[in-house]
This record gives C-alpha cells, structure tokens and sequence, in this order.
C-alpha cells in the first residue's frame, strides 16, 4: 500500500514525464550511436551486448542516477513544502515507512528504466548483429546486475534528501556526488564502491562477486544509517 | 476521568525552557481551552503530546497509556491540526484525504464525512494549493476529523478564518463530544472563542500553568486575587501581567 501511496503523491510534480523522458533518452543512446558512428565494432568484445555496453552504458547510467538524484530531491520536496511530512509524524505510522516506500517506489521505477533501456540494447543486438543462443540469458544478467548496483545510489539520494528540507540543498549535494562518480577511476575498485560510481559498472565475471557483495554491503549500511537517523532525529526534537 | 494527563511536562531548548513542569488534567468528553500569550508553550505542549518533540522531563498519559512506551497506540487515538494546514499541494483536497485515509485504515465513505463536516465537499476536486487560507484551514481541520477520533487536538483551528468560517468551525467543535463523545483540547489566543467554546481552560505564560478549572472557577480565582472579572480578557490579561511581574522581580533577585 505504501507503494501505490507514493505512486499517487508522484502526480503532478513532473515525475512522471521525467521518468519517461529519461527513460526514452537513454533507450535512445545505443540506438543514436549506431546510426550516428554506423555499427560498433563488436569483434573484440565476448557478445554484441558486451559491445554495446562498452559504447555506452557510462552515458546511459549517468541519464539513470540523474534522474534518480532528481527524483529523490522531488518526492521529499513535496512532503516538506506544505509541512506534509509533519502531518505523517503525527500518524500511526512507523517513521521511517515514509523513507522505504519512497526507497520501494525509486527501485521500482528504476527497474522499469532498465527495463526501457535493456529493451533498446536487445533491439540493437538483433538487429544490427547476430546474437548468439544465450543472448536473452546475457541480458538478464546483466540487467539483474545493473539493478542490483544502483540500489545503494537510490537509497542514499533519498537519505541526502530525507536530511535536507530545502530541494535545492538536496539536488546539489546529489549532483555533486554524480560529478564526483564520474571522475572516479573505475578500475579502482575502493574508489568504484562509492555508490554512485557503484552504477557504472558493468557485468564482468572476474568482478562481479565482489562489487555484489559491496553493494548488499552498502544497502545495508545504508539502511542501518536511517534507523539510527531517526532515533536521532525523534531524541534531538 | 482523564483522558490526557501531565506529571511536571517539561521541555527546554539549551536555557530556554518552552514548557516548565506542567500537570495538565483534561477530562474526558469535554472542550479543554488552552490560552496563553504567543511563545507561551501551548504548540509545545500539543507536540510533545504527538511525539513531535521530546519531554526533558515529566510524564504524561494519554487514555492511560504511557508515552513513549505507547507511541503509536496514543497516536491511534488522536487527530491533530498544529500550527499549519499540512497538506499535498500537488494533490487534491479528496486525494489528500484519501492518502491519510488509507494510512489510517478508514473505509473509504471516511473522506468524504470529513469534507462534508468542513464544507468542503463543493472544492474537493480542486489543488490544495489553490485553495484560500480558510479552505486550507478547513482541509487541515478534515484531516484531524477523518475517521472520527476520540481525542482532537487542535492548534489555533480557526486561524485565517472569516467570521462566518469560525461560527461554523466553533459551533463544530462545541458539538463534537456530544456528537461523538470525542475529546477536544483546543488552543487559541482569541479568548472570545475559548469562552465560547471551552467547558475548561488551562492558562499557560512563560511555559508556566498560571490557572486550570472551569471559567467559573477562574472567576472566583480572580476575585480572590483582586484581578478584575467583566470578561475572560481582563481576567487573563491580569493573570499574565501578575505573572511577568514576578517572573522579572525573580530575574532581578
């Protein structure tokens, strides 16, 4: 229920065009970059989506946790602009169910996204390339793992937004952290945990236990991190 | 009996103590009038009721259940209107409702009575955000009155009213214990309508309870004590100003 609450509080604060459109724009980067460079090489890589990837998941998964950072700064925006938030409080309502339906309702639409995005680079696979037998296995993976990696940039976007009132402070700080991910050096793998670096990295066997392992880390340190904010928060009151 | 109860309530922020050691005694069914002057404590006292703040010292109870141990079951009891109307801009006065509604588990005619009970049945389609102050008002009184609750707490309802909107506001709330057998504990600093309205008040200054009893008793308090007794306004303005008065010898000493 707290789902579909989330899902009525989102009307009419441009979520969900901005879901759709950034969905759309970076379904449309793969796409655009074949038309625009002719085909990707693909040789050298193991499968046409591991190629594709290549080309252009680090565009594709900045467009995601803009819009993530985004995303977040809004959903809190509207609970504190007219004191909402307050009125929550005084509910018999756990206080952190606002945080994890609003957690629930990010990973959802996330997932829808993705699910946007792995379309695009499937209709590329096909029809630019001949992908082999495995190919839909291939993409499941690899979308259950980029799933999986951007959880921890969700939740922490929200954590920034829950602690900031002012939507602006909380953007700021969000898109700051983006810059910083994309500064980071990716072949180092203490630097790529950072969760919103955590996101750019693709499926890759000798890595993947590890940066799985780190991101189920982070969630729940992460989450750990909001029960104490709100004892904090209801001590200091 | 009492449905809500204070042991020595207190709150300080660093020097500044908000409420000092109150003991409030709020029977059940009745209209409890909070007055004081601005920065009195009265929100204070009604948010540490909520949760929404913590006591640093004292007790309460509210329907016997003590707070923090209870917080959710107290928070079952109570509908609250502070300081605002808290609402969804983005939404409209139904949707609003609905949201509270549904975290409340209420059937769904809920929303509509409340509407009904604060006339806005007309507008309920229309953005809270434009909405007037006084239908703001009203949807915040809606969202303290949906599902009916034996406790109403009620921070300065009639705020941004017209005169009209806090006839009906008032003729509501004096009706509400018989209606319901609801309890309504109610602050303002119009003291016309806390004489219209309350069966008991409770005079808070400073964070200080300088009276609670019913306006009878307050009558005979201040003849006692000298203070003149023509109406609630000159009785409490003397109460307050007695109060100062000794509150600042005692900063001099």
């Amino acid at each position: 229920m707290t789902f579909l609450l989330e899902c009525k509080k989102a009307k009419r604060i441009g979520f969900y065009p901005a879901l759709i459109g950034s969905s759309i724009l970076a379904a449309a980067i793969p796409i655009l970059n074949i038309i625009i460079r002719g085909e990707i090489d693909v040789t050298a890589s193991k499968s046409p989506l591991q190629g594709l990837l290549g080309a252009n998941w680090q565009l594709m998964t900045m467009l995601n946790i803009l819009f993530i950072a985004a995303s977040a700064s809004l959903l809190y925006h509207t609970e504190y602009a007219d004191n909402a938030m307050q009125k929550l409080y005084t509910l018999p309502i756990h206080e952190g169910s606002v945080f994890y339906g609003k957690t629930l309702f990010i990973s959802v639409m996330s997932l829808l996204t993705l699910t946007v995005e792995f379309s695009a680079l499937a209709f590329c696979s096909y029809y630019w390339y001949t992908p082999e037998n495995s190919f839909i296995l291939e993409l499941c993976q690899n979308f259950g793992y980029s799933l999986l990696l951007l959880l921890p940039c969700v939740v922490l976007a929200l954590l920034i937004s829950e602690f900031c009132q002012s939507m602006w402070m909380s953007l700021g700080i969000c898109v700051v952290c983006v810059f910083i991910a994309t500064m980071l050096p990716t072949d180092q793998f203490l630097l790529s945990l950072f969760p919103f670096a955590l996101p750019f990295q693709m499926l890759d066997t000798a890595q993947t236990v590890p940066y799985l392992c780190a991101a189920c880390t982070e969630l729940l340190i992460l989450i750990v991190t909001e029960k104490i904010a709100v004892k904090i928060r209801r001590s200091i009151s | 009996m009492n449905i809500i109860e204070t042991q020595n309530l207190s709150k300080s922020y660093a020097e500044f103590h908000a409420v000092s050691g109150i003991s409030l005694h709020i029977p059940k069914g009745s209209v409890y009038g909070f007055l004081g002057p601005n920065g009195a404590g009265k929100s204070t006292t009604m948010k540490l009721f909520l949760g929404l703040t913590q006591p640093t010292g004292g007790t309460f109870t509210v329907d016997g259940m003590q707070y923090p141990e209870n917080r959710i079951p107290i928070l079952k009891q109570i509908g609250s209107f502070i300081e605002s109307p808290a609402f969804y801009g983005n939404l409209s006065g139904e949707e609003n409702l609905d949201i509270i509604r549904k975290l409340l588990g209420l059937p769904k005619s809920a929303a509509a009575e409340a509407l009904e009970l604060v006339g806005l049945t007309s507008v309920r389609k229309r953005l809270a955000k434009k909405y007037s102050l006084g239908m703001k008002q009203r949807l915040g009184l809606a969202e303290a009155l949906i599902g009916k609750p034996p406790i109403l707490i009620l921070d300065e309802p009639t705020n941004g009213l017209d005169p009209v909107g806090i006839h009906e506001i008032r003729e509501l709330i004096r009706s509400l214990p018989q209606k319901w057998g609801c309890t309504v504990f109610v602050s303002s600093h119009l003291l016309t309508e806390i004489e219209r309205m309350a069966d008991i008040v409770g005079i808070l200054n400073h964070g200080h309870l300088l009276f609670e009893g019913t306006l009878e008793q307050l009558k005979s308090t201040a003849i006692k004590k000298g203070y003149p007794t023509d109406n609630l306004e000159d009785t409490f303005l003397a109460l307050v100003d007695a109060d100062n008065r000794q509150s600042e010898r005692g900063c001099m000493q």
